[in-house]
């Protein structure tokens, strides 16, 4: 090959390269997100990264600290004369050896994959979330760039009625190239939706105020053909076109409580630390059934305990992974709203996060503070199920290398994970995560 | 020394019998080549943002008669079971407030749910103030915002009505917005045709007419972006 033609194969790659990263399998028009935070920072020695010895400076769970009445799988081991400590949990064919907060999860082990090690270089709530859901830190207290939700949701969800709803999931959305539709729906409750759709049909109609939604959009759009700034006001216009659909399709049912209970009657309404989030769940369900999300964010869990309370730490995240199982048997239960004779979970795919962990010391006041080590869950047909990647030093549970990346061996990290979780499914992962590397072990 | 002397006394001289600078007459800009057609760039420099939750709910306070919230609420929800209003707490989360207690960021941006509070909100306002001025015969100046009387009988009239709306919600005569009055008219008529097919007992169809003006008004989007 002589210069020339080398120059011009460079020109042709160059031109196709936008086309080339634009390009998604045509399958992931149909896939279905749910994100979900552990809020507080869990303590991954109870369920992801087990540890029943005492180690450098690891101070396992034991029935001093642990209220283990409460947790079904906690099996005791002798740990010295007056403590006992937990039982691995590790079914047969079980890959991934658990601690006992795994609950219910357990069942299903072939289909999840584990992340250890996680390197947070954190111990700051509002960083740590950040980091989790969009891997970056935070810069000046502020968000930098968008999480995950509306990442996946501006590739894959323009289209939907709801591209993001987010009940008290850390959804940001920063950044450039990005669809104003998929501004994230951010609210603390699923009925503080049910409140707002509410509408009298005692004064005006359906009608009438379809008429005025109407009339507003095109006002938008005729001010947006006039500015200089459209985006906004084209944005604007496609919220009022949404708020039609919404309105128009007696969405409302979806969204009341009540209703959600009757319609996902196995999701557990009454647990001791998650009756309040299994709402949520019963959500992402029954919206997805009906095609209207792309992305469902909430949260699980409660897990900042420094005092005595850490005593409730594994019944926590026993309820949190309860939730987590009863919500891959109701997506197992659930047709997929577009391919006939398939089921939700095979295109669902779910990110289980939390900010850090917590230390693998019992402080003074016998519970545990925040750790810069982590882990995360994915539960998704394009991920290797019964796996677990990457992990923490025996001694000190601080994240040891995971493999050799570009630059060198090191631990894994959040961006990372994105990165990954974007690439399968087939979405240029650099232009939203700045610092991720594609970890192809993970992937199915 | 008489080097120096000499130097100095040529300088001198350079400096004061230099000439005087040219004097430029000055001319219109317009007249100089190339600048006939100069254009002037008075593009606003930055896109449009949402106005505050604050600043909303404070005019929206305001158009209600300058009550306090819960007063407002209180109003908005009336004793007739019209389900119009529930309480300020369920909007505050999806009108872009931050929510402390939920960890929940100040909104910078609408969404459609936040478009549906609007909707929720502008109807509970516009429904109450047709009841407090329209139904209620106020005299003008005790009205807040159909401070105007008699019937919308043609187009000319309804346009003389709808201007005293325009200002009262965006701030400026109807004029300003070409095509909006025609517009808005033809949502007028349909409404009112609309009911009186279908008559709905709270309000006559005129009064359905001028609520739903209203609602177009206060959900516009010139009253929530700035």
């Amino acid at each position: 090959m002589n210069r020339r033609s080398f120059f011009s194969s460079l020109i042709a790659l160059g031109a196709a390269a936008p086309i080339l990263s634009s390009a998604k399998p045509a399958s992931a028009e149909d896939e279905f997100f749910i994100f979900i935070h552990g809020t507080g920072g869990w303590d991954v020695t109870l369920w992801a990264d087990p540890r029943n010895e005492r180690r450098g400076i690891i101070d396992p769970a034991t029935t001093l600290n642990t209220d283990t009445g409460l947790v079904r799988l906690w099996q005791d081991q002798t740990l010295d004369d007056d403590e006992q400590t937990f039982k691995i949990v590790q079914p047969a064919g079980c890959k991934i050896p658990f601690g006992p907060g795994i609950g219910k999860l357990v069942e299903h082990a072939d289909r999840l994959t584990v992340i250890n090690g996680l390197a947070m270089n954190t111990v700051s709530h509002p960083d740590g979330t950040a980091f989790s859901a969009t891997g970056r830190h935070l810069v000046g207290g502020r968000v930098a760039t968008s999480s995950i939700d509306t990442m996946i949701a501006n590739e894959l969800g323009r289209d939907r009625t709801f591209p993001i709803v987010s009940v008290s999931f850390p959804s940001s959305f920063v950044g450039d190239g990005l669809d104003r539709r998929v501004v994230p729906l951010r609210v603390g409750s699923i009925n503080a939706i049910t409140r707002v759709l509410a509408r009298s049909e005692k004064w005006e109609t359906m009608a009438d105020r379809d008429a005025v939604t109407a009339l507003l959009s095109a006002e938008a759009r005729e001010l947006a053909s006039r500015s200089h700034h459209p985006d906004v006001l084209e944005g604007m216009a496609v919220q009022y076109d949404a708020l039609r659909k919404m309105l128009g399709g007696e969405l409302q049912q979806v969204f009341a409580p009540g209703a959600l209970r009757n319609a996902q009657s196995g999701f557990d309404y009454k647990a001791r630390f998650g009756r309040d989030h299994a709402i949520n769940a019963a959500f992402a369900v029954e919206a997805m059934k009906r095609n209207l999300v792309r992305c469902v964010g909430f949260t699980l869990g409660g897990f900042d305990t420094h005092q005595t309370n850490y005593k409730n730490q594994a019944a926590i995240q026993q309820d949190t992974f309860d939730c987590v199982a009863d919500l891959v048997r109701a997506l197992d239960a659930a047709p997929h709203p577009t391919r006939a004779g398939h089921k939700l979970s095979e295109h669902t795919h779910i990110l289980v996060m939390s900010e850090f962990c917590r230390t693998p010391q019992i402080n003074v006041n016998g519970g545990r503070d925040h750790y810069p080590n982590n882990s995360a869950l994915v539960i998704s047909p394009r991920f290797k199920g019964n796996l677990v990647f990457g992990k923490a030093d025996s001694e000190q549970l601080l994240p040891a290398n995971a493999k050799a990346f570009a630059l060198g061996p090191r631990p894994i990290a959040p961006p990372d994970v994105l990165a990954t979780f974007l690439s399968a499914f087939g979405i240029d992962h650099g232009r939203y995560v700045r610092d991720g590397e594609v970890v192809p072990e993970l992937l199915a | 020394m008489k080097r120096v002397l000499l130097a100095a006394v040529v300088s001198i001289t350079a400096c004061f019998g230099a000439r005087t600078p040219e004097v430029v007459p000055s001319v219109p800009v317009a007249s100089l080549p190339g600048h006939d057609r100069l254009a002037v760039d008075t593009s606003p420099k930055e896109g449009l943002r949402m106005v505050p939750p604050e600043a909303y709910v404070r005019t929206y306070l305001q158009l209600f008669g300058g009550l306090a919230p819960l007063a407002v609420q209180k109003k908005a929800k009336g004793g007739d079971g019209a389900q119009l209003f529930d309480a300020w707490s369920d909007y505050l989360a999806t009108l872009g407030f931050p929510d402390d207690k939920q960890d929940l960021p100040r909104a910078t941006q609408t969404n459609a749910l936040m478009v549906a509070t609007f909707e929720r909100l502008g109807a509970a306002l516009c429904d109450r103030a047709v009841e407090n001025d329209l139904r209620s015969k106020k005299p003008l100046a005790e009205r807040v915002v159909f401070a105007f009387e008699g019937e919308a009988k043609d187009e000319a009239s309804f346009t003389t009505r709808f201007d005293v709306l325009h200002r009262t919600f965006l701030g400026y005569p109807e004029k300003l917005a070409p095509g909006r009055a025609a517009r808005f008219y033809k949502l007028f008529t349909d409404t009112v045709a609309r009911h009186q097919k279908d008559v709905k007992p709270k309000l006559a169809p005129e009064e359905t007419g001028w609520a739903v003006v209203c609602e177009g008004l206060i959900r516009h989007p010139e009253f929530h972006l700035y």
